[in-house]
């Protein structure tokens, strides 16, 4: 392949093998219309291993989105803990260990790619010719090298997705976060972008969380489907993706693929 | 075929505005010919645009120095000078006041409704006043330019710091950046065009302010040679240049504005370039 | 605690801004403002003492309010319909239409003192009577300025439709004056509340204004500026605050009525 660079990879912290622990994890949130609280999410218990493509699936309103927010400091838990790597999450945060792509791209309009890639190092006060150097090498991780010059609003939903990815490996995080980040693109753009999001990970070994309602789209990449249900927000299964790596996108047409899907779709409880 | 190249020329939009001032000179001349007809001093009510286009060109003294188009170029220097400082001051308060008031939320819930209340009063009205405290002609106009600079900028750009994305800001807070830095790379920047938006809306504003403030008292200006033009102290073509000048200054001034957004936010200049869809994604 | 601070918030929305308000006005009573400002209390006179003018004088001021309100409703409302039909003109005629109204929005940029003495000059054979013909000058010049945001908000009004709307109105065979009436004119109606609140403020300057360069004395900005010439300082501010409250309440009841009238659109 020709992804045949290795990233840079800092160790922090106690090493036993579990990324992100979430312990009887509940978040609640204060009603609009009345003075009661909506339960997003009730008693999560997960574990997440060092390097696991793991994703959260299921109907909207079931928190999946506010799990992730948990993990990455946006979102205060109401109780339980969420440690990562034996930290809290603030104390991850602060250090810059989360890459976060969220649903639409969030790229700075006024800032070509390149800029838009180089925006978190220049945050974290890196050396000129280093932020040039890890750009380059981080667009051509997506596959834009040369598209560095171009603004936003010159290019597609899928490669300013792909940006948006770039910018999120930039600062070498131990956990890449992804919020829906392929649901506003289209069917055939969504399916390239898989493919290549599971060829950058297998470069770059980040644990990823990947936010999606798309239940192809988990057991595709997934090593596990954590499948999570509404009213309240709970775990009600998770599912072992068992496929052989690498996948390419012909595993879908295979009746073992089928089989994991019909699993996740049937481990949903009051849809 | 000769109709299909008359239907291209028409459908430009360039010779639709072409049409339209063609059509508005028209407009202007016939009721000019009109009033000559009926009025003793039609000068006075609806001159022809040539008598006024001639009396920029006429070497006639309208006062004991200079000709119509000297005085009004000289005080139109005067005018625009206060106007300019006073914009400029203005737009500075306004911004700084709306950094304010988005870095700490107590200043914004004291000033907020207060600024909503400015926008209700007539300051032009309160011209007169001004100039009596300041008691000084070039200081009433730079206040008053600058106090109608200073309500559409700061909040123009309070609701441009307040537009911007959550996601934004949440990239910025994972990131652990500084408040300084989320300023200085992302609200400020992002709050760049409804800045401008309320640039363009004042400096119309500011300029309109400083003739209204010359009308008020002697010592130059352009509305100062207004008022004696109308008082027939001189030539009552000085009045009508003025009017055409402060047309024109009042559009240019919008235009500065505009044309200085797109110098500093040159992600928007090639807009019609590379639409989106036309993009082409490169192959892995 | 989030509940705490959640009342907290509330209150002091409310708290701060008249707590700052109260300041000013002692502030001000107490003289300090004018040692900020360099001021002396006859040219800038205690709030008390223009409270008092105001008491003291009130039919004279309901006069001239009067006048000036006549000018600036009168105006307004003149201006907001020639400016709608302007609109309707030119989004039936669209070509045409939008490059006139570029043109027309370009002049917005030309000062009101501009027009304000030629409309003076056009009107002197209106009437004999100085007060009628100088009071039709006055409402011209507001006319004028408020007939541009409402033209071109109506425009936007009734092009700007809904993505889809005009094929469903297509595909049940509506007429063009089905179209316009059913979907257009309804489609217009928040977008002409925008344009109100362009020149709901900007009526009152610009009748404030006109009044300087009116030939009959009469108004509420007429009254400032003579004030002030007579040295009457105490008595300009009675009026400068009378217009401050003029243009006030008027937004008032623009909002309260935008609040009715579009209730439900969301």
């Amino acid at each position: 392949m020709q992804f045949a660079r290795k990233l840079p990879k800092t160790d922090t912290g106690v090493d036993d093998g579990i990324e992100i622990r979430i312990e009887n994890l509940s978040v609640r949130f204060p009603d609009k219309n009345s003075r009661a609280t909506v339960d997003a999410l009730t008693g999560i218990n997960l574990d997440i291993r060092r390097g696991e493509f793991i994703s959260l699936v299921g109907p909207s309103g079931c928190g999946k989105t506010t799990l992730l927010r948990t993990i990455a400091d946006l979102q205060a838990p109401s109780e339980g803990t969420v440690t990562v790597r034996g930290r809290t999450p603030r104390e991850m945060r602060l250090q810059k260990k989360f890459g976060i792509v969220f649903q639409s791209p969030v790229l700075y309009d006024w800032r070509t790619a390149r800029r838009n890639v180089c925006m978190p190092m220049e945050l974290m006060g890196l050396p000129r010719k280093q932020r040039t150097r890890t750009v380059s090498e981080m667009l051509d991780l997506v596959n834009l090298l040369g598209s560095g010059h171009k603004y936003p609003h010159q290019m597609s939903g899928g490669m300013q997705q792909r940006v948006g990815i770039a910018r999120a490996l930039a600062t070498q995080p131990e956990i890449l976060l992804m919020d829906e980040p392929f649901s506003a693109l289209d069917e055939f753009t969504k399916e390239k972008l898989n493919e290549e999001l599971l060829s950058i990970w297998s470069i770059a070994k980040k644990t990823v969380v990947f936010v999606t309602h798309n239940i192809a789209e988990s057991v595709f990449l997934s090593d596990r489907v954590v499948v999570l249900s509404p009213h309240p927000g709970r775990v009600s299964a998770v599912v072992e993706i068992d496929l052989p790596r690498p996948r390419h996108l012909a595993v879908r047409d295979t009746p073992a693929f089928g089989a994991l899907v019909s699993r996740v779709r049937n481990s949903f409880e009051g849809v | 075929m000769n109709a299909i190249r008359w239907k291209k020329f028409f459908a430009s939009p360039k010779w639709v505005t072409v049409v339209w001032v063609l059509g508005l000179i028209l407009v202007w001349e016939i009721g000019a010919t009109v009033v000559a007809g009926v009025k003793r001093t039609p000068e006075n009510v609806l001159p022809h645009l040539y008598q006024i286009i001639g009396s920029v060109f006429s070497s006639q003294k309208a006062n004991s120095t200079q000709t119509a188009i000297q005085i009004v170029l000289s005080n139109a220097w005067i005018t625009l000078m206060r106007a300019g400082i006073g914009f400029a001051l203005g737009a500075m308060a306004g911004f700084m006041l709306a950094l304010l008031m988005s870095l700490f939320s107590a200043v914004e819930k004291m000033i907020f409704p207060y600024l909503m209340m400015i926008q209700m009063i007539p300051i032009l009205g309160m011209a007169p006043i001004v100039l009596a405290i300041t008691r000084d002609i070039d200081k009433s106009r730079i206040v008053i330019a600058a106090i109608l600079t200073f309500y559409p900028v700061a909040t123009n750009t309070l609701s441009g710091f307040k537009a911007v994305e959550r996601e934004k800001r949440e990239l910025m807070f994972s990131l652990a950046a500084s408040r300084y830095d989320v300023y200085r790379k992302l609200l400020i920047p992002s709050s760049l065009p409804y800045l401008f938006t309320g640039l363009k809306i004042a400096a119309p504003m500011a300029i309109t302010a400083s003739i209204l403030v010359d009308t008020l008292q002697g010592g130059g200006g352009l509305g100062c040679m207004m008022s004696q033009s109308l008082k027939h102290a001189m030539t009552i073509y000085v009045f009508w240049q003025i009017v055409f000048l402060s047309a024109i200054i009042g559009i240019l001034s919008y235009q500065l504005m505009a044309w200085l957004e797109k110098l500093v936010s040159p992600y928007r200049r090639s807009g019609g370039d590379f639409p989106a869809t036309d993009a082409k994604e490169p192959t892995p | 605690m989030n509940k705490q601070s959640n009342a907290w918030d509330q209150i002091s929305t409310f708290l701060y801004p008249v707590a700052f308000g109260a300041l000013f006005v002692v502030l001000w009573q107490t003289g300090l403002l004018h040692r900020l400002l360099g001021a002396d209390t006859f040219t800038l006179p205690l709030p008390g003492r223009i409270f008092t003018i105001i008491e003291e004088n009130t039919p004279a001021i309901m006069g001239n309010v009067r006048a000036t309100l006549t000018v600036a409703l009168g105006g307004l409302a003149l201006g907001s319909l020639i400016g709608y039909l302007l609109g309707v003109l030119a989004a039936l005629f669209s070509k045409w239409g939008k490059g006139g109204l570029t043109l027309a929005s370009a002049f917005n940029a030309i000062p009101i003192i501009a027009i304000a003495p030629i409309l003076n000059n056009l009107t002197k054979d209106f009437s004999t009577d100085a007060n009628i013909r100088s009071m039709f000058a006055k409402i011209l010049v507001v006319t004028v300025t408020s007939m541009v945001a409402m033209s071109v908000n109506a425009y936007r009004g009734l092009t700007e439709l809904k993505p889809f709307s005009l094929d469903l109105m297509r595909s049940c065979a509506a007429s063009g004056r089905q179209i316009f009436f059913k979907l257009r004119v309804p489609n217009s109606v928040p977008f002409i509340f925008t344009a109100l609140r362009v020149s709901v403020p900007g009526c009152i300057i610009s009748a404030l204004v006109s009044e300087y360069f009116a030939e009959y004395i009469v108004g509420v900005g007429r009254q400032i500026r003579e004030n002030i010439v007579l040295a009457q300082y105490a008595t300009a501010w009675a009026y400068i605050v009378v217009a401050c409250a003029m243009g006030i309440a008027l937004y008032a009841a623009l909002l309260i009525s935008e609040r009715i009238l579009l209730k439900g659109r969301g």
